[in-house]
């Protein structure tokens, strides 16, 4: 009896309180800042290109093998705007494979790749869930915003900073260089030349 | 008596009005369960069809006329068919009798009481039937399960009712609401109070005594079989009966549309006869979102050894009150006083030896110290190390 | 249908289907029913099995623990570090004290949850329909934290060989702690509305005893076993990680039956709260991973490492041939196991009792299919 009377005021308390549900659509709850989205490309401004070279290491270890890509040869290195020599020409992740894990953000080393805060991407149509790059850009567009996103390696993939880096110790060598006197040193010069001209 | 025209055309316009109260009402009660019980477990009921989802019935209502209906290929079809109706039709009679407020019934039968008992042991045949001609086990044990539950639970209520005949000297209705001008019968017989909300609980078959169509075990009872159109009957039948079983709490034992105001416009008598079943009402949902259910020999242990006792009890009393011409408190205080008994048992035989378990196992429970813990170690090791080999920090 | 002349009756035979609310999945029991008495149950397995041991076989190391996430889909977090101990330990790797902490932190909130909702269905195939909800906001609670600190709400991949994938957030400490007060006020609610309630105790107590000694020959592990009076727990018997620097109790029961093992499971989530408070009390700073190669290439060898899931004892029998993908992945699944003891739980009570008995073993079919 006692128990049952307790059970009661159990529920019947509940009636005073606030619902815990949340209206959606009108009202979306807000993921946590470490929420592993749905993966998505990210753009290098200082270079208007994304970071991904097509190198596929995130292709392999991905568990469910859900993306594809394929690399072609950077037009802007020769115009001198980025140290990328190879760019991502297409890629697709379908993303009714993908079990949102994270490893392709684990092993990816040219801050190319992020879990971004996509998770209502539902669409119509059977092919609606393979995001080509164009769409894995613009969702990384986004992420970047919402999160103030940062590389976590800018000296080795921020193409403003990694060509500046590489100015810098390429005019070190070239002083270095002119400042010895000997003839080796001299020979040195011209090879060193040599390979200056050519990159 | 003759029969005029206009009489016929009269009775069947009350007919046609009460046949859409009742369907509103029992519509009604499908949106409230989904709103307290929703409440009660922290969410919210419907929201979307129509305002604050009143809608929502109708929706459910139209959803299910427009399925399939789908009947088993080995069932006996005209039992299959007539089953739901001989559920349903006999819970939509019984509110011929039942009075909404004063002079607003259908009929003022002398027989009310007797006709409503009467006419709710119908509804158990068609349940059998519905179990028997769906041709499918877990229809059989539903089926089984219902007669046994309902036609025990019929005991207590019939007993019940007779008490309240014998307080109000008549089985009508109206004179029944009449006779609790000054004190409702919830007060004076409290007993019968409680035995006629538990029996009518297992009457409509609510939890704590849903057994027989209990989701997680026989997958809807004699119910299974049914989709579409012809669930959607037994479905209206249920709160229909559930409807039935607040209004007659309301006019037997909480005064109608009388206690405590009196003589008062119909209007106003109506909104009170209504408010005292909704509450009776909101009170069985209420166990409902609490209690688990029953065994199927538990719930007959229940009925047979306690419920109907009570009963009795309660019957000899009132006959004895009468007899003997003992003071109305008199009553009330021999209900309370035979309630004690069935309570103490439950506390001393179940309750005490379980929390004693509890206690029991707190002391019992293996308890595992701490050891003390070694200095962190702010040295991270290598994989692969040979053994003996240890990096700096 | 089984034909057993006995005073020219047949026994029927009830096929609680693959497709039932109250099978915690897809299970089929098949009943040997006389009336309402079960004579005998004949569970049948694997219509959830997903070949998880032969994927593991060509995953590397690091996308086993993805799979470890969703074998037992309710324990992620205890999966995933069943399987990493045992890759460490074929690896020789000796786990930062940090990163064990925030492992068994995790590990014993999965715990809560997962008890939390063992509490909610059990109630519900009993006919309570509310303290799901209940069990299930607190779930919801924990969860969250998950999310915060491990980026996903359920299939976590955090808990990686050689420590745990990133360090916790600056605000763990004390939303945990705050975290804890909230879970235990909600486990208690669901322990007011069930433990002593009058048909929670007659649907529960004396139904589907097992003795303590059958209960160890047929394999039961876990609260299963401990409600039977067998005090064995993996944390106290074999301890791992940091569990022999915390001090609790481990619940044990006496009857055997549904309701002891419902309330071992009970004292379980309290004792589990009392320890994440214990480690968030004794947690220091430091490096939360080894410093190893990305890729796992343990030397040729076999392990076998057990640890304790809500469910029981898992085990994890890992073979390497050297390359960076298993040789032989095998999993002890607790559930498997404990369904064993459904038969003599189950004879000679009624239809109503099965359900009651398989509630309260409570098994998980991802993890006894695989």
């Amino acid at each position: 009896m006692i128990a049952g009377v307790k059970g009661l005021l159990t529920t019947l308390r509940w009636l005073g309180k606030r619902p815990l549900t949340a209206h959606y659509p009108e009202q979306h709850l807000p993921v946590q800042e470490r929420y592993m989205g749905f993966p998505a490309l990210l753009t290098d401004d200082t270079a208007d290109e994304p970071f991904c070279t097509g190198c596929m290491v995130c292709v392999r270890e991905c568990p469910t093998q859900c993306m594809t890509a394929v690399m072609h040869d950077n037009p802007n290195v020769a115009e001198g705007t980025s140290h990328r020599r190879k760019i991502i020409e297409t890629f697709e992740i379908n993303l009714n494979r993908c079990i949102l894990c994270g490893i392709c953000v684990d092993v990816c080393a040219l801050d190319a790749i992020e879990m971004s805060y996509e998770h209502e991407l539902a669409s119509f149509g059977r092919a609606g869930a393979r995001a080509d790059l164009e769409i894995l850009l613009t969702l990384g567009r986004r992420y970047m915003e919402q999160s103030a996103w940062t590389p976590k390696n800018p000296e080795k993939n921020v193409a403003a900073v990694a060509l500046a880096k590489k100015a810098a110790a390429d005019a070190a060598k070239a002083a270095a260089a002119e400042g010895a006197s000997s003839p080796a040193a001299g020979a040195d010069a011209g090879g060193t030349a040599e390979a200056e001209g050519e990159s | 008596m003759s029969l005029e025209l206009m009489d016929v055309v009269w009775v069947s316009l009350w007919l046609f009005t009460l046949l859409n109260v009742v369907a509103v009402a029992a519509l009604s009660l499908v949106w409230l369960e989904r709103k307290l019980l929703g409440r009660m477990q922290g969410r919210v009921g419907p929201t979307r069809v129509g305002p604050f989802g009143l809608l929502q019935p109708i929706a459910d209502g139209i959803k299910l006329l427009m399925k399939e209906d789908i009947a088993p290929g080995s069932s006996s079809r005209v039992l299959f068919f007539v089953a739901p109706l001989l559920v349903f039709v006999p819970s939509y009679m019984v509110w011929i009798t039942i009075p909404f407020g004063r002079d607003l019934f259908v009929r003022n039968l002398d027989l009310g009481l007797f006709f409503f008992v009467a006419l709710s042991v119908l509804g158990i045949v068609g349940l059998v039937l519905a179990g028997w001609s769906s041709n499918s086990k877990y229809a059989i044990l539903g089926g089984f399960r219902s007669a046994a539950q309902l036609v025990s639970y019929e005991i207590p209520i019939i007993m019940t009712i007779l008490v309240v005949a014998m307080l109000a000297g008549s089985l009508s209705f109206h004179d029944v609401v009449l006779a609790q001008d000054v004190v409702p019968y919830a007060a004076v017989q409290p007993l019968a109070f409680g035995v006629f909300l538990l029996a009518g609980l297992a009457e409509v078959g609510r939890t704590p005594f849903d057994i027989y169509h209990a989701e997680s075990e026989v997958v809807g009872g004699p119910f299974v079989e049914y989709s579409g159109a012809h669930w959607a009957i037994f479905f209206l039948a249920e709160y229909i009966n559930t409807f039935m079983v607040g209004a007659l709490g309301a006019l037997l034992f909480l005064g109608g549309w009388r206690w405590p105001v009196g003589d008062v416009p119909a209007a106003a008598g109506v909104a009170l006869f209504l408010f005292k079943t909704y509450a009776i009402v909101a009170v069985i949902f209420w166990v409902r979102a609490t209690y688990p259910r029953m065994r199927i020999d538990q719930l007959m242990s229940f009925g047979w050894k306690v419920l109907i006792p009570l009963s009795f009890a309660a019957f000899v009393v009132t006959a004895f009150q009468m007899f003997y011409g003992w003071p109305i408190w008199m009553l009330t205080l021999l209900s309370l006083v035979i309630l004690v008994p069935p309570i103490y048992i439950q506390l001393r035989w179940q309750r005490t030896p379980a929390m004693a378990l509890a206690k029991h196992y707190a002391e019992i429970a293996v308890a595992v110290h701490a050891q003390p813990r070694p200095v962190p170690v702010a040295a991270v090791t290598e994989a692969h190390a040979a053994p003996g080999t240890e990096d700096d920090a | 249908m089984t034909t057993e002349r006995q005073h020219d009756t047949i026994d029927m035979m009830l096929n609680m289907g693959p497709q039932h609310p109250a099978t915690h999945g897809v299970f089929r029991m098949v009943l040997t029913l006389d009336g309402e008495r079960v004579l005998d149950v004949t569970p049948h397995i694997g219509y959830l099995h997903r070949g998880s041991e032969k994927l593991c076989e060509g995953e590397s190391y690091g996308q086993v623990v993805t799979l470890f996430d969703r074998i037992d889909y309710i324990a992620n977090l205890n999966n995933e570090l069943a399987f990493c101990r045992a890759a460490e330990r074929l690896m020789s790797i000796e786990v930062p004290e940090r990163a064990m902490y925030i492992r068994v932190i995790l590990a014993e909130l999965n715990r809560v949850a997962s008890h939390a909702l063992f509490i909610g269905t059990y109630a519900i195939d009993l006919g309570a329909m509310t303290p799901v909800m209940y069990g299930f906001r607190e779930r919801e609670r924990i969860q969250n934290l998950f999310e915060a600190v491990t980026g996903a709400r359920m299939m976590h991949n955090f808990i990686r060989i050689g420590g745990v994938k990133e360090d916790v957030p600056d605000d763990f400490g004390p939303r945990v702690r705050q975290l804890i007060g909230q879970v235990r006020e909600g486990i208690e609610e669901m322990d007011r509305l069930l433990t002593f309630n009058e048909v929670y105790l007659a649907r529960t107590r004396g139904v589907g005893v097992i003795d303590a000694a059958t209960a160890i020959s047929v394999g039961l592990t876990g609260p299963s076993l401990r409600g039977s009076g067998v005090a064995y727990d993996v944390r106290k018997d074999d301890p791992y990680e940091i569990y022999p620097y915390l001090s609790y109790k481990v619940p044990i029961g006496e009857n055997g039956d549904c309701w002891d093992r419902y309330y071992v499971r009970l004292q379980e989530c309290y004792e589990s709260l009392s320890m994440i408070s214990q480690c968030l009390d004794q947690m220091e700073a430091g490096p939360t991973m080894v410093q190893m190669r990305r890729i796992a290439r343990p030397p040729k060898g076999e392990v076998y490492v057990h640890s304790e899931n809500p469910r029981g004892d898992i085990g994890v029998y890992l073979v390497s041939d050297g390359t960076d993908k298993p040789y032989r992945l095998k999993i002890r699944p607790p559930s498997f196991c404990n369904l064993v003891g459904l038969a003599p739980m189950t004879r000679g009570s009624y239809i109503a009792d099965a359900v009651a008995i398989l509630g309260s073993l409570d098994i998980v079919l991802g993890e006894v299919d695989r």
